[in-house]
């Protein structure tokens, strides 16, 4: 994932967030006119000095001091009204915006292919959802206004100048278009060097990561020394990288507050001349020298916010570009209309699934790959078959389950489901009648109640006592402090792996399917958990279709098929005895396994 | 390790002056700039005062120092002055260039100091780290050490280049700005003075108040996070179930009390922002009415009032900042304690005279019991045997047995407890040896082998300090491996993911095996390294392997009889205990554990 693509979207992007916008419109307009009448306030201030200046102080007369007192109060109360509205509401667009986006961004998440989540890994789906929302509704309120207010101000200031003194006004105009050339350049230089500390720092943060993760590897080969060494070559760089922008930013900061003792100092001179030769009085030539004082920074400001709006086209791009992926398994229009979608299902339209599955003249590549895995295959799963799926890790198992669950779909050849095309009925529908127990048996922060209940939320107590009876979860579940409504801690972190997955064999079962997937766990667990789980599949399998991909061989010698998986191709299939009698690959895996396994078990 | 030595801070700042070393004197200079600048910004006001009084006010005032009065009279008085107004122009432009260039150097020697700082900080945490014994490693979560080198760090960082720096140049901002103003008018800098503790407490309560809200919304937002974390990880779950729906459901619905939660938040802030903006207007209406009225009571001229309305406006922001920067800073302290932590850990030593002898030695397990601290009984019990140098020598046990937990003890990565046995290299006990002068000679060849973040090659060759690419190939032609790297678009400069991820179990392990045969140490220590590999090239491997170690001594582990068959002396390890031992026909002879392993392995092919 390249993050830092330079993106260029017309009018920064902002007309393809026009959707998410168009309703706080009527919020954003009274917003920019607060602004703009704040900015107004702002650019009056100074016209009090003046009127001090000229009529009391010049007049030496007191006369019209309370009126004066009151007007300025008024404006003053005005202003700080008006800024905490404005500001009130531009929290409000920003974060309903934010809002918005996020639930639109999540919501279309639920109803992508896998293809989508094979493609991206979840850190990068994780920040398009949280942070690239944050980003764009900060830059459609914030940035927004920020430009707003400084824009107005530029412009009131300018107006006032000149209706003050047109050759005075002038002279502080020279300035600004130096200013502006002088901020693009410099804005433009730090941000790619932003961009390089940003990535130095993050190099930084993996080489603590590696050190810590990897320190046994570095203890027992003794190269602390130069694992050290090269840690330290990264953070000079970030040293003398930050000291590079350091140079650019500081002298960027100190022109532009040059350019502001400059302007002063034009105003002095020109305007005291004209003040001496009593064009003026002196209440304008102090005036003007609080405006030129204060015209620069402002102006530094549009352009480091613009800068900014330039940056975030690259949020805007990406978030917008997850938003209009479609599915490459979306179900079709009549598909749709007769069994609902997936926030909308028709369940009086649903068929009962039996649990036939048919594979027939199966062509498959994934969508990011371009081998093919599967050619020409054809398999019939006659209901309660129970199909075994084995090889190394990363072989390429889960295909054909992907293309059950429809979590894929084939590039050619069709599956059925009881005869039909998986594809004429809705993938929720299917989706409700499998049962999924996973290698990392996932289970979701809340009660255990809640992650049991997950397939078949009308579960009665009854039967989710009986569902943890028949894999012998009932035991966990009655030693934790509050049964059922203890709470398992993120991703289940309260609890052992084999006890996740005896729970998610009594989630499973809870749902009741027609058709189960089980995803066996690699991980070492202890024999009297194993010999749980084992029993568990049992139960879970019997009078069901299912699909079951197995780590450990010895808990499917009794499976009706076994297919074997190696670099992403189906090698060998047959039943444990045809393969064994193969003296094949399957032969050789389960060999070294048993070894293993009967090591362990000699010794229990 | 050998020259790493421990330091003990017993208080937070004795860490922070240890961490500032080198980086002091850029914060001094630093300070000296900001002196200057807030000087020359202060001056700025006084020059147009003269200018206005002098020059350009119609009334000959007071308000301009004798000396600087005699000054101008020698240049030609105020008259000259009025024709020549360029010349003050120029002067109020040169301080403002003097101004510029000594901000840019304060910022530039801030940046100096505050990034020697941090690389600093960076450097020795991450070399204390390094020192650190391996059961630290086991004790201390990998994500919070992490966030301690992190953001601990940046805000340790920030604390000193940012909120110090900022509160003293405030409080000499303050200071030099009421010596000018109290020159001009004492009454008028008694009201500004008084608004500034009301605008510094104020705001300092406001945000110590407002943080337990921002912690709260921090903490509803890290809900909603995880919430989409793990939808986003368990999506097979989700969709699998068909809970599509409730998964949109449930996120919405947090998705909008996080959303509340900061409108909330977000209301009391403009409420925040707009009442400090009245209390300053109000503060800065006041100073110009009484500036007004003065003036015409002509206790002071248009000049001062220029000026202390000049000096005024300056002292808004920077007061108002004041109060946030003290309450922040009280976060430091936390930051400090969780750095203390990591660099008050106790190293691993070597004890004084440490030897560095041969390892081409036999060694000897001598009773040796252990156990780990966090309970769970003793791992190994009473264990006592052999390895003759230059043998090969098998373990066989089952998962958990202690087999691992006997070769960390011999690489001193756990260390022996008194009382619990010792291990012998020929006659030194290892606890004698120099750490790094015993994990150099013992090469290792875990399951699940770590993997650098680095190429092939560096990988492979990553003992070395020069990378010899043939050698590194040598040791992969050994380990079966220099076909499958070929094969590779970018061959041995491949670069291996965090952790190895783009590399297979196999071939993982092989590269851990061409790392260790690059260093070909006297002792090498097969932990079930060939597990993942397929049986032909696993026989490669041995029959490569054979030829090349003839004269090391090999420990092999392993759950199969296969593997350890051909040792010269093979140990059965049973739940700690050594159950059997002697050479793979003795043992079959004897008719125990290990034949009844044997029968079942071979009567499964």
């Amino acid at each position: 994932m390249n993050e830092n693509k330079n993106v260029k979207l017309p009018f920064f992007g902002i007309p393809r967030l026009i959707p998410y916008i168009k309703q706080y419109a009527p919020k954003i307009i009274f917003m920019i006119i607060l602004g703009v009448l704040s900015s107004l306030i702002d650019s009056v201030f100074p016209i009090f000095n003046r009127y001090a200046l000229d009529n009391f102080v010049g007049k030496k007369t007191l006369e019209g001091l309370t009126l004066f007192v009151i007007l300025y109060v008024v404006v003053l109360v005005i202003q700080v009204i008006d800024n905490f509205i404005c500001c009130y509401m531009c929290g409000q667009v920003e974060l309903s915006v934010d809002r918005d986006l996020r639930n639109a961004a999540f919501s279309h998440l639920q109803t992508l292919s896998f293809a989508y989540f094979n493609q991206n890994n979840v850190g990068y789906i994780h920040a398009r959802v949280m942070s690239d929302t944050g980003k764009i509704g900060v830059m459609v309120s914030w940035r927004m206004m920020d430009i707003v207010w400084q824009g107005a101000y530029i412009i009131f200031v300018l107006v006032m100048m000149l209706a003050l003194n047109v050759k005075l006004a002038l002279y502080v105009m020279i300035l600004v278009p130096i200013a502006v050339v002088l901020v693009m350049y410099f804005q433009a230089k730090l941000v790619v060097l932003n961009r390089k500390i940003r990535e130095i720092n993050s190099t930084i943060t993996s080489n603590f990561n590696e050190g810590i993760t990897g320190a046994r590897a570095i203890k027992t080969l003794v190269v602390e020394d130069k694992i050290q060494r090269d840690f330290e070559e990264d953070t000079t760089k970030m040293r003398s990288t930050s000291i590079h922008a350091t140079h650019y930013s500081a002298f960027f900061t100190s022109a532009i507050t040059m350019m502001s003792s400059i302007a002063l100092s034009l105003v002095l001179w020109r305007g005291g001349i004209i003040t001496l030769e009593g064009v003026t009085q002196i209440g304008t030539l102090s005036v003007f020298l609080s405006y030129a004082l204060g015209l620069m920074e402002p102006v530094q400001n549009v352009i480091v916010t613009l800068s900014e709006l330039i940056a975030v086209q690259v949020n805007v791009e990406r978030l917008t570009r997850l938003l209009e992926t479609e599915s490459d398994v979306a179900d079709r229009k009549e598909v749709i209309e007769k069994y609902g979608d997936t926030f909308n299902p028709r369940k009086e339209n649903w068929e009962e699934l039996i649990g036939d599955v048919e594979f027939k003249d199966v062509t498959f590549k994934y969508p990011d790959g371009d081998e093919y895995v599967l050619t020409h295959f054809n398999l019939k799963v006659p209901q309660g078959t129970n199909v075994a799926i084995v090889g190394e890790t990363g072989a390429g198992k889960s295909t054909l389950v992907n293309l059950v669950c429809r979590f894929f779909k084939p590039t050619s050849g069709q599956i059925l489901i009881d005869g039909r095309d998986a594809a004429d009925r809705s993938q929720l529908w299917l989706h409700s009648n499998i049962g999924y127990v996973l290698q990392t048996p996932h289970l979701f922060s809340g009660t255990v109640r809640d992650n049991l209940k997950y397939g078949n939320p009308d579960a009665t107590e009854e039967e989710i006592w009986e569902a943890l009876r028949l894999v012998s979860a009932d035991g966990i579940v009655k030693r934790m402090d509050k049964g059922l409504d203890s709470d398992v801690g993120e991703d289940g972190g309260m609890l052992s792996t084999g006890e996740k997955q005896l729970l998610s064999f009594a989630r499973a079962l809870l749902a009741d399917p027609r058709i189960l997937v089980l995803d066996e766990a690699t991980a070492s667990i202890d024999t009297v958990t194993e010999k749980a789980i084992q029993d568990a599949i049992e139960i879970v399998t019997k009078g069901r279709t299912s699909f079951v991909i197995a780590h450990r061989l010895s808990t499917i010698v009794d499976a009706d098929i076994i297919l074997v998986v190696n670099d992403g191709k189906i090698i060998e299939r047959g039943t444990h005895k045809e393969l064994m009698a193969m003296h094949g690959y399957y032969y050789d895996l389960f060999t070294k396994q048993f070894d293993e396994a009967s090591t362990d078990a000699v010794f229990e | 390790m050998s020259d790493y030595k421990n330091k003990r801070f017993k208080t937070g700042s004795e860490l922070v002056l240890y961490f500032l070393e080198g980086s002091k004197k850029f914060f001094v200079f630093s300070i000296i700039f900001s002196l200057l600048v807030t000087f020359l910004d202060l001056i700025g006001p006084k020059i147009i005062q003269y200018t206005v009084d002098f020059c350009i006010a119609d009334a000959e005032s007071d308000s301009v120092p004798v000396y600087l009065k005699t000054i101008m009279d020698l240049l030609g008085g105020r008259e000259f002055l009025r024709d020549h107004l360029y010349l003050i122009a120029l002067v109020v432009a040169i301080v403002g260039i003097l101004a510029a260039v000594c901000r840019y150097m304060f910022r530039l020697m801030n940046a100096y100091g505050s990034e020697t700082l941090i690389k600093r900080m960076r450097d020795k945490l991450f070399d204390h780290i390094m020192h650190l014994p391996y059961t630290w490693h086991g004790a201390n979560h990998t994500g919070d050490i992490i966030q301690r080198c992190t953001s601990d760090v940046d805000t340790i960082r920030m604390f000193i280049s940012e909120q110090m720096l900022s509160l003293f140049r405030i409080f000499i901002r303050i200071v030099i700005a009421m010596y000018f103003m109290i020159g001009i008018s004492i009454p008028m800098t008694i009201v500004s003075a008084a608004f500034i503790p009301v605008i510094v407490l104020y705001s300092g309560f406001f945000h110590n108040r407002i943080r337990t809200e921002f912690e709260r919304a921090d903490t509803e937002e890290g809900r909603l996070s995880a919430t989409a974390q793990e939808n986003l990880t368990g999506v097979r779950v989700v969709r699998a179930f068909g809970r599509e729906k409730y998964e949109k459901d449930r996120f919405v619905k947090q998705n909008a009390e996080y959303t509340q939660m900061w409108i909330n938040l977000m209301r009391t802030l403009a409420a925040f922002w707009s009442s400090n903006d009245l209390i300053s207007g109000l503060q800065v209406m006041l100073i110009t009415v009484l500036g007004a009225v003065f003036c015409v009571q002509e206790s002071i001229t248009v000049g001062e009032y220029i000026a202390f309305v000049a000096y005024n406006s300056m002292l808004v922001w920077p007061v108002r900042a004041l109060g946030r920067i003290i309450s922040e800073m009280s976060k430091a302290g936390v930051s400090i304690d969780r750095i203390a932590y990591i660099m008050n850990s106790e190293i691993e030593k070597d004890k004084d005279g440490a030897t560095e002898p041969s390892l081409n030695a036999d060694i000897t397990f001598d009773h040796v019991s252990y156990a780990y601290e966090n309970g769970g009984g003793d791992v190994l019990k009473d264990v006592s045997f052999t390895i003759k140098a230059g043998s090969t020598f098998g373990i066989l046990g089952g998962t958990g047995s202690g087999k691992s937990t006997l070769m960390y003890l011999m690489d001193r990565l756990y260390d022996l407890k008194k009382d619990c046995g010792r291990i012998l290299v020929g006659d030194t006990d290892i606890s004698d040896i120099k750490a790094s002068h015993l994990r150099k000679n013992i090469g290792f060849v875990l399951q699940e082998p770590f993997l650098f973040s680095r190429t092939l090659s560096e990988n492979i060759g990553i003992t070395q300090n020069e990378l010899d690419m043939k050698d590194v190939r040598r040791a992969a032609r050994i380990a079966a491996l220099d076909e499958t790297i070929s094969d590779f678009a970018k061959g041995y400069d491949t670069y291996v993911g965090e952790r190895g991820v783009t590399l297979s179990g196999g071939q993982k392990q092989r590269t851990a095996i061409a790392q260790m045969l690059v260093s070909r140490p006297p002792v090498m220590v097969f932990d079930d390294s060939l597990s993942a590999v397929d049986t032909q090239t696993d026989a490669r491997i041995r029959q490569a392997l054979s030829e090349n170690t003839s004269d090391s001594t090999v420990v092999l582990i392993s759950h199969r009889i296969m593997t350890l068959m051909h040792a010269d002396n093979i140990i059965v390890l049973d739940h700690g205990r050594i159950a059997e031992q002697g050479t793979h026909k003795q043992l079959l002879e004897k008719g125990g554990i290990y034949k009844k392993i044997y029968d079942i392995q071979m009567q499964g092919t």
